[in-house]
């Protein structure tokens, strides 16, 4: 057997790589999604899960009676959707690092812990876009038909993306540590729910200025990605800062 | 050979790891030259997986300093997790992924040059070529093995640590590992965390005995009495969790 | 033992403002008026009558239920001002991870709940009172229920981690998530509509500010006081651990 391929560096030919941290980056993001592509469970899992939410919204709105304008509620059921939805994919996500220790692997290798965080949410805030893009039409077509869109089209995209990222990025650090615990999911549900409120508030806000449109729903929907951005820039910033703990912990 | 790694790979010097009153190491000293083999021995919850833990940068020691292949573990702990590599009872590989795709991360991981090459390479030396393209799930507790010592070696590490990595292979699977680590054992520093006495002697040139996160014996293989030594093994089993 | 002393001292004088301000706010207090009420005749009350003309006397309407605000906020201050405490003992605790930060911490926290659980109390004694209802999802009021639900996720996160030293990481991260939140949440309610009442917007008398200052120094030292008596038990609680540990060894 080549007995050079197990063979050790000489010490002195170890040089810094440049461009280490994007080529991680990029690797555990990569990996990600090979692994989805393989598997589907996460999409699968928590596609099914955003169907079975619209049946359960079709049996709340049932006695609701035709001169009812589900339109009006239409934000608050999209992101009570995401929200429960991204648990699951979340809670998922992180359990592939831990099965087999591979975490651990992870965190002997030269890596900054800030490149795992970042690469780990943007891979759940790609799988939590794509279960969201599924479950709009479906949506639409189910609750929507009478009344149409009132805003732009560009108003929906917008706020998804803003809120998912808020989503991703704080729910990334909490499924890290939920993920330790014992109740996995329950843990998950407790911590995140209240920690989104703020959020949530202000993407319903928003999403339901989009649909209804009218009389100052710009304005409106302008104050409440205000409101998701602000989340998002000062959480992101606290979970990416609170992470390294976290993840040695 | 004129690198920061000098005549020692490992020196600890007062390591203490506490939280509140709990002390899962107690001020621990040691030295250990380079090339040597480390077994370290002793019974659950005597410190050896916080040892090495600190050893790997894991965790951060509460006192005194650590220094591996003459690398701080805290200060210089991200030059040091390039030169360490670790093989461990849980394969620390992906299942979903196949072998290639595992090593091929790992490769990314540590930014070694040629990933495809490198990862070919090495899984033509643990015989595993035939199944690169077969998912991790599929193979037997002793590829696993295999595949996680091509791990460790990816990025040439100068140190090796096992954690029990005998546990759960059957005998020839062992035979392999075995083989493979004699195939590295002249190029490279080993610490092994071990519950079988026989084996851990058998490989080490030094060992080492924690109980109740205290250093009980150290010493050189040369200098040690196999009967006395089991003797005082067995004394520690008794001790406990500390 | 000295801080068990301030602290039991404290909390008598604490309790002693608390129920100085209790009476003053009922005898020494001017009733707030809400409104003015336009009767027909002249009435025989305890409120100064103006005529108006043709249309018969007004008064101003007394708002009885305004006495409550002399608790409800400083409660509701205190509670705050612990979270923040406990945040800060968890950010010190990250950086120089000695168990005593963490206890300190969490003790923080433990009172901050109880303070929550009082702003609760008197918020929903004041929604009855002042709007007839039990419980109004009015955005101060829900902030507190999440403040509330977070604390609470807390104590499970906690409770659900074997480890002592990661149990005490992931909750050192939620405590420093939790008190970020807080203030945003009060936020985004804020730029979304509300009908709580501003007080300190038109000034208050002199005669309502007394009682309410005597209340926050009081309420504050009560803070304390719990604080340090929990704290206090806590120690001796180590103080047995590290004894055990000693005769063990």
């Amino acid at each position: 057997m080549a007995d050079e391929i197990l063979r050790r560096t000489p010490p002195a030919e170890r040089t810094k790589v440049p461009g280490l941290s994007l080529r991680q980056y990029k690797a555990i993001l990569r990996k990600d999604i090979v692994m989805e592509l393989r598997t589907k469970e996460m999409v699968t899992s928590m596609g099914l899960y955003s169907l079975l939410t619209m049946v359960v919204y079709q049996i709340a709105l049932s006695q609701s009676g035709s001169a009812f304008d589900p339109r009006t509620i239409a934000g608050g059921l999209l992101w009570l959707a995401f929200i429960f939805t991204s648990m699951l994919g979340l809670n998922r996500s992180l359990v592939h690092e831990k099965d087999q220790g591979c975490l651990e692997a992870l965190l002997l290798s030269p890596v900054d812990r800030p490149v795992i965080y970042f690469a780990k949410a943007s891979g759940n805030l790609i799988f939590l876009l794509i279960v969201e893009t599924l479950t709009i039409p479906v949506f639409a077509l189910m609750f929507l038909q009478q009344g149409g869109y009132g805003g732009s089209w560009w108003m929906i995209p917008l706020v998804l993306f803003a809120g998912s990222v808020g989503i991703a990025g704080v729910g990334t650090l909490l499924a890290t540590m939920s993920v330790n615990t014992s109740g996995k999911d329950f843990v998950l549900t407790v911590l995140m729910v209240p920690l989104m409120y703020p959020l949530l508030l202000a993407a319903v806000s928003a999403t339901s200025a989009a649909v209804l449109g009218g009389d100052g729903s710009i304005s409106q929907f302008w104050s409440g990605i205000a409101g998701v951005a602000g989340y998002d820039a000062i959480m992101v910033l606290a979970a990416y800062a609170l992470y390294e703990f976290v993840i040695g912990a | 050979m004129t690198d920061v790694c000098t005549d020692s790979a490992v020196e600890v010097r007062g390591l203490t790891r506490t939280f509140g009153v709990r002390k899962a190491l107690d001020k621990v000293d040691f030295d250990l030259p380079r090339g040597a083999f480390l077994s370290v021995f002793g019974p659950n919850g005597a410190g050896k997986t916080t040892l090495v833990r600190i050893l790997t940068t894991l965790s951060a020691p509460s006192k005194g300093t650590v220094k591996v292949c003459g690398l701080d573990v805290v200060e210089q702990s991200d030059k040091l997790r390039s030169k360490i590599g670790l093989i461990s009872h849980n394969p620390l590989l992906y299942p979903d992924l196949t072998a290639e795709e595992n090593l091929q991360f790992f490769a990314d991981m540590y930014g070694v040059e040629n990933p495809a090459q490198r990862a070919r390479e090495l899984l033509i030396a643990v015989e595993l070529d035939h199944r690169r393209l077969d998912t991790v799930r599929t193979f037997s507790r002793g590829m696993l093995q295999r595949l996680s010592i091509a791990r460790a070696l990816l990025h040439r590490p100068e140190m090796l640590f096992l954690d029990e990595p005998y546990s759960g292979l059957d005998p020839h699977a062992m035979d392999i590992l075995d083989n493979l680590i004699a195939q590295v054992r002249h190029d490279h520093t080993f610490v092994m965390i071990s519950h079988d006495l026989d084996k851990g002697l058998e490989l080490c040139s030094h060992a080492l005995i924690l109980a109740r996160g205290k250093v009980v014996l150290s010493a050189p293989k040369e200098e040690i009495d196999v009967d006395d030594f089991k003797q005082t093994y067995r004394s520690t089993v008794g001790m406990g969790v500390a | 033992m000295k801080q068990l002393r301030i602290a039991i001292i404290l909390l008598l004088i604490g309790g002693l403002l608390t129920t100085t301000a209790f009476f003053m706010a009922f005898f020494t207090a001017e009733v707030q008026q809400f409104g003015t009420v336009t009767v027909a005749s002249e009435l025989d009350t305890a409120f100064q009558l103006v005529s108006v003309g043709d249309n018969g006397f007004s008064y101003g309407r007394p708002w009885f239920s305004q006495k409550i605000f002399y608790f409800h906020v400083p409660v509701a201050e205190a509670s705050f001002l612990v979270l923040l405490l406990s945040a800060v003992f968890a950010v010190r605790f990250l950086m120089t991870r000695k168990r005593s930060f963490d206890t300190k911490s969490r003790i923080a926290m433990e009172t901050s709940l109880v303070f929550v659980i009082l702003t609760m109390i008197t918020g929903v004694l004041w929604t009855r009172a002042s709007w007839g209802v039990w419980w109004e999802w009015e955005p101060r009021l829900t902030t507190y229920f999440i403040m509330m639900l977070m604390m609470i996720a807390y104590f499970v996160l906690r409770n659900s981690i074997e480890d002592e030293e990661r149990r005490a990481v992931y909750g050192a991260a939620f405590a420093v998530l939790a008190a970020i939140n807080a203030p945003i949440s009060f936020m985004i309610t804020r730029v979304l509509e509300s009908n709580h009442p501003v007080v300190f917007q038109s000034g208050m008398a002199s005669s309502n500010l007394l009682p309410f200052i005597v209340a926050q120094v009081g309420m504050l030292m009560v803070g304390y006081a719990v604080y340090a008596l929990r704290m206090s038990e806590e120690r001796l609680g180590e103080r047995i651990d590290a004894a055990k540990e000693a005769l063990e060894g």
